[in-house]
């Protein structure tokens, strides 16, 4: 791809500064964050001292980072395989989140006595279709109405989050729930198998990991994942070589829907068990985040989903040891995030 | 209910967007486009709350809103046109960051009363009917609008500044062939943005509810993007769409006080489905009144 792009007059920056990045990228926003500490208060030392003990202290605490960790890759693939195709889809959000609402309406109203090897299978199909269905609204708005999906999947994340609370407020509205809105819960038969009874680890790891190089795969190795590139690099490129580009375009965002779907089927499977009106919040938007820090690199992005599943876990911690909100995570994850794209794009992968 | 209190309350309701559409107008004229709309009017909405809590002067703190908004475009500003950062990436993260900073900041401003802006009745113009009701019994931040509306359509359209801006948007050669630096009129023009911005998110927390809640705006941040493509770059045709966006959230409260047994949440979504529509109807023909210097982001060639 980066013999297509114009060669960039960054090239030439000194040699201090491309050895210096990687280790600013991490270090600046955690000074950063630390003097944003010390003005609430809060000793900078010792709080990432708990949240290191927190996530790495002990198998739950690293299970937990697992565990958050696997829907954001899932969402994280979202936002790569369409970034490869020059697109910017920021809807794994609300392909996560109708993905859930698709298997949790089917899990619970149609498969409840299904066993649970054909079950699973094709709850992760529904899961899928959920998601590529919501992702097909801004990819037919794309071809048809040459509408930036940016814009139409942020749009439509508002859309899903609705859609999702007028569901669990009434059709899917557990009877026995006293007024709560939650679904009925999934069958047992139904939940994804954990690994250990020593923490909450289940199969949907494996799942992530395997879409993660099914994508890799998919980009680096094959004629199609050749042409995604070449549409993402040049637009008129692509067009003089004959390539169908919005056809790619479009497909290409469908997969990415129903890789955000099945993020969704595992957070209810493996996780909550029920739908709520909070279920998968924030995950695509942080997903998003973790493709972003890894350069869109479809395998670098498991690291990346590691490192904020990491923040996210002892977030949690940050909320009980500190009295900080939770939502200071999130100023932290920002600033990493503003810190990668001053540095700029290191390498066009 | 009827026509009049469903077009004040579409008033009341749209003016915030038509504040962030009119910033995000500006900035996209000049060449750039701001997705962190949404985290300038958070901003806008905090700031402003915050000093109107400890001034009790609403103008001040639409001030103070305003440059809330400035400061978070500015972070824009400098990833965008200093780094060369991917505008779409920076703008998101530009919102990310300011919903975790005003849920941090605005802790202690939840359940806070304050004195905000409340409606003026203008003497005489009031009285006149169907439209003095509709137009002349808002609050000031409201009448500052619709007087902005055609104030910026004069700046862009027929000075010699709105020529400079307009052009940094089109053709940035010709902008610094003629001696001006197409960088640093961006700067001006996200910040201004940025400003105006803020004061949309001002006037939802200070004079459309008198609140702050965590995350207030709901994408109405995102909403004002698309309608400045609705809009196809025109103030006037932002303001027709800040108002359709608003009608259809006066609608919601109509239908929710007349007692009808419709699901608030289907209500609440309707104006985001209204915004999709209006954009997929115009889009195809809006693109060819885009500023040059946003096809490139537009068309994904500045992605990847």
């Amino acid at each position: 791809m980066s013999i297509l792009l114009p060669v960039e007059r960054r090239m030439g920056k000194p040699k201090w500064e491309v050895m210096l990045a990687p280790a600013l990228v991490v270090l600046a926003p955690l000074l950063a964050f630390a003097l944003f500490l010390l003005a609430s208060g809060v000793n900078p030392i010792t709080l990432y001292g708990t949240m290191l003990k927190s996530t790495f202290g002990d198998w739950y605490g690293f299970g937990e980072v697992v565990i958050k960790a696997t829907p954001f890759i899932l969402t994280a693939l979202a936002a790569s395989l369409p970034a490869k195709a020059g697109m910017i889809n920021v809807g794994g959000e609300g392909q996560l989140a109708i993905g859930a609402l698709a298997v949790t309406a089917v899990g619970v109203y149609l498969l409840p006595s299904v066993p649970g090897w054909i079950g699973v299978p094709i709850l992760v199909l529904v899961g899928a279709l959920g998601g590529a269905l919501w992702a097909s609204v801004a990819a037919i708005g794309k071809v048809k109405g040459k509408m930036n999906e940016t814009i139409t999947t942020l749009l439509l994340n508002y859309i899903a989050y609705f859609t999702i609370g007028f569901f669990v407020h009434s059709l899917l509205k557990d009877p026995a729930s006293f007024n709560w809105p939650f679904s009925k819960e999934l069958a047992g038969q139904l939940r994804l198998l954990t690994f250990s009874s020593a923490s909450r680890v289940h199969v949907g790891i494996g799942i992530a990991l395997i879409l993660a190089a099914i994508v890799w795969f998919l980009i680096t190795q094959t004629r199609l994942g050749f042409r995604i590139r070449v549409v993402g690099g040049n637009v008129l490129a692509a067009k003089r070589a004959g390539l169908k580009d919005t056809k790619i375009q479009f497909w290409v965002l469908i997969a990415a829907g129903a890789i955000a779907g099945i993020a969704g089927m595992i957070e209810i499977t493996g996780i909550e068990g029920r739908l709520r009106p909070t279920t998968g919040m924030n995950y695509g938007y942080l997903g998003f985040l973790a493709s972003w820090m890894a350069w869109n690199h479809p395998l670098w992005l498991i690291a990346t989903s590691f490192i904020i599943g990491m923040i996210s876990v002892a977030g949690n911690s940050l909320e009980m040891n500190s009295g900080l909100p939770a939502s200071s995570v999130q100023i932290l994850m920002a600033l990493v995030l503003f810190a990668i794209l001053a540095v700029g794009r290191r390498k066009q992968a | 209910m009827n026509g009049i209190d469903i077009g004040t309350g579409a008033i009341r309701a749209g003016t915030s967007v038509l504040y962030a559409s009119l910033g995000e107008l500006i900035a996209e004229r000049a060449g750039v486009v701001n997705l962190g709309t949404e985290g300038c009017m958070l901003g806008g909405a905090l700031g402003a709350f915050a000093v109107t809590v400890w001034s009790g002067n609403p103008w001040l703190g639409a001030l103070a809103g305003g440059i809330s908004g400035s400061v978070l475009a500015l972070i824009h500003a400098f990833l965008v046109i200093t780094r060369k950062a991917n505008a779409l990436a920076s703008g998101l993260t530009v919102m990310f960051f300011a919903i975790g900073l005003t849920s941090f900041l605005g802790r202690g401003f939840v359940n806070k009363q304050i004195h905000g802006f409340e409606p003026i009745s203008i003497p005489l113009l009031s009285k006149i009917p169907f439209l003095g009701p509709l137009l002349f019994q808002h609050d000031g931040l409201t009448y500052l609008s619709m007087l902005l509306v055609p104030t910026l359509w004069f700046l862009l359209f027929k000075t010699r500044l709105g020529v400079i801006l307009r052009a940094t948007g089109e053709r940035e050669e010709v902008v610094y062939t003629y001696g001006f630096s197409p960088k640093w009129i961006r700067y001006g023009a996200v910040m201004a943005g940025g400003f105006l911005t803020g004061i949309g998110g001002a006037q939802l927390s200070t004079a459309y509810t008198h609140t702050w809640v965590e995350n207030m705006t709901q994408g109405k941040g995102i909403v004002a993007v698309a309608l400045v493509i609705f809009a196809a770059w025109k103030p006037a045709r932002a303001m027709l769409g800040a108002y359709l966006f608003g009608g259809a959230q006066a609608l919601q409260l109509v239908v929710q006080q007349q007692g009808y047994e419709i699901s608030p949440f289907l209500l609440f979504m309707t104006p985001y489905v209204i915004t999709l529509l209006a954009l997929f109807l115009v889009a195809r023909k809006q693109r060819s009144q885009m500023p040059e210097g946003l096809s490139k982001v537009f068309n994904g060639a500045g992605g990847g």
